[in-house]
């Protein structure tokens, strides 16, 4: 509550009701105010901004269902409670229907009175907590992306700055293995650079401001940049990258760098799942006016009971080993990326024998992206394995 | 060879300066450095440079594009060449959302992010300075 002292305010037309109600709650901590009639009520919930209002369903003039339903409008963060002179549950089951928070029928005992109010309070401070707990956690969305690049980023890439600038100040001086040890502490700060860059793209705004940047897009050109993003640390371990892309292959509306995110992310776990010198699967397609992007691993395959989660964000597999593990970021960034194209993705998986993820993605009327185009050209030459 | 090359840095991190100065300073560039906006300004009007490294993100929030905004007002700095060093790309698009990722401020700028290795660094500088010089003696 704002105050220390909750606020309440008494509507009902027997005086004899709201003194007994004012006695009744004498000597607990809240500042209790009263109307008898509904244009009174009113008035005082404008002035006083009370925390809990009691209402009289049957009252002369203005009717007590009319007054909880401005009260409702006002603020429908006030706690309202209805008395209903007859006891009949239609009329409370009605006002409830309407925003009541409960109803306490007429007449009542003071504890029964005093439990009422104990507990509409308790649900007004829950209802604060909520709302101040809901714009915090809006506040913190909306500036997440600022506050991280500040207080966190900027610190790390200073050492990383200043690890680069010793090493060229002291490259004559170094031994091997005190280089060795700068080259580490670069590499791992570089690992949490792009671990921060990594939440920020879970969390910023910006997959949402994708749609205004869309474009006719090559998918060939998606899944070259994917593989080329992944191929470093594919060749780490051996592993193969195979891909099959069909052509002609049409184009879709999209972002090609945020959709050549997406496929990385999938392929990255594709590799990062696949046994030294085993073999990654890329295949593109196109039927029915929608072009699918299939990614197949011989890896550890998915658990059943896991699938549900993998797109959650934060989700880290059972059985990935614990050098593998990353963010768990990287499928829920991928399936927001998805999203925002109006495409779906699908996964089957057997534990143990691998998984198949596929990205379906709706096709541009504009026909097929041509295969000459320059610089689709170029970046079919880093293709592993060739088209077919 | 010509003179040495004169360089500002307005950053208002002065670990961040620390490590790119000696890179710099290394590759014989002489290297001055503004740690806020304001002395950044000042040593624009009072001394002559070659080209700016400009970090966006001082203060209380883009006072890096306040100064490119300045910059592109006079005439005298207008066509100086600008190395933007930003903490990260995601600044320039939460600043200019649904705008490139590298806005071009001045007529001769380049982008790199923080932390920017020594190479790249050098590389950039001494292209900003080979564009600028083109600019200034149309070739023949």
């Amino acid at each position: 509550m704002a105050q220390d002292r909750p606020k309440i305010l008494i509507i009902d037309d027997e005086d004899v009701v709201l003194d007994s109600c004012v006695q009744i709650l004498e000597g607990s901590s809240c500042q209790v105010a009263t109307a008898n009639d509904g244009a009174l009520g009113l008035q005082l919930l404008q002035e006083l901004r009370p925390d809990l209002v009691f209402i009289d369903l049957m009252m002369p003039g203005i009717s007590g269902v009319e007054v909880l339903e401005q009260t409702r409008e006002l603020d429908p963060s006030v706690v309202t409670i209805v008395i209903t002179g007859y006891a009949t549950v239609g009329s409370a089951v009605e006002a409830m229907k309407r925003g009541a928070y409960d109803f306490i029928p007429k007449p009542f005992t003071p504890d029964e009175f005093r439990l009422i109010t104990q507990r509409g309070l308790e649900r007004r401070r829950l209802v604060l907590e909520t709302m101040t707990l809901r714009r915090e956690k809006e506040l913190l969305k909306d500036h997440f992306a600022a506050i991280v690049s500040h207080e966190l980023k900027a610190p790390l890439g200073a050492v990383q700055q200043n690890l680069f600038a010793l090493t060229q100040d002291l490259s004559g001086a170094l031994t091997d293995g005190q280089r060795k040890r700068l080259e580490r502490m670069q590499s791992s700060i570089e690992s949490l650079l792009v671990l921060i860059h990594t939440w920020l793209r879970a969390y910023s705004a910006d997959i949402e401001g994708l749609r205004d940047r869309f474009k006719p897009t090559c998918v060939r050109k998606v899944v070259a940049k994917a593989i080329e993003s992944v191929q470093p640390h594919a060749s780490r371990k051996d592993i193969e990258i195979v891909a099959s892309v069909k052509e002609p292959l049409g184009s879709i509306q999209g972002d090609e760098g945020t959709l050549a995110e997406a496929l990385t992310n999938i392929l990255s776990n594709a590799v990062k799942f696949t046994r030294v010198g085993g073999k990654v699967l890329v295949r593109a397609d196109e039927e029915d006016n929608a072009i699918s992007i299939s990614v197949t691993d011989t890896g550890l395959g998915i658990a059943e009971e896991e699938m549900p989660y993998i797109f959650e964000g934060l989700h880290v597999g059972k059985s990935v080993p614990a050098a593998e593990r990353g963010s768990g970021l990287g499928l829920a960034i991928t399936r927001r990326i998805i999203d925002a194209h109006q495409g779906s993705i699908t996964v089957e998986s057997q534990l143990g024998r691998g998984s198949t993820f596929v990205i379906h993605l709706p096709t541009l009327e504009a026909g097929p992206c041509s295969r000459h185009e320059p610089d689709a050209d170029v970046v079919a030459e880093s293709h592993q394995g060739g088209n077919e | 060879m010509s003179p040495r090359r004169r360089l500002l840095v307005i950053d208002d991190d002065p670990d961040f300066v620390e490590g790119i100065t000696p890179i710099l300073t290394g590759a014989d560039y002489e290297v001055d450095v503004a740690y806020n906006p304001k002395d950044g300004l000042q040593a624009l009007q009072a001394k002559s440079y070659d080209l700016l490294l400009l970090d966006i993100m001082m203060g209380r929030g883009a006072e890096g594009v306040m100064i490119a905004r300045k910059m592109r007002k006079d005439p005298r700095l207008r066509d100086m060449p600008v190395l933007i060093i930003t903490g990260i790309r995601e600044q320039i698009a939460f600043l200019f959302p649904g705008g490139p990722l590298h806005p071009h401020f001045m007529a001769v700028d380049e982008l790199v992010e923080k932390p920017v290795e020594p190479q790249l660094l050098l590389e950039r500088v001494s292209a900003l300075l080979q564009a600028a010089e083109a600019r200034k003696s149309p070739a023949t």
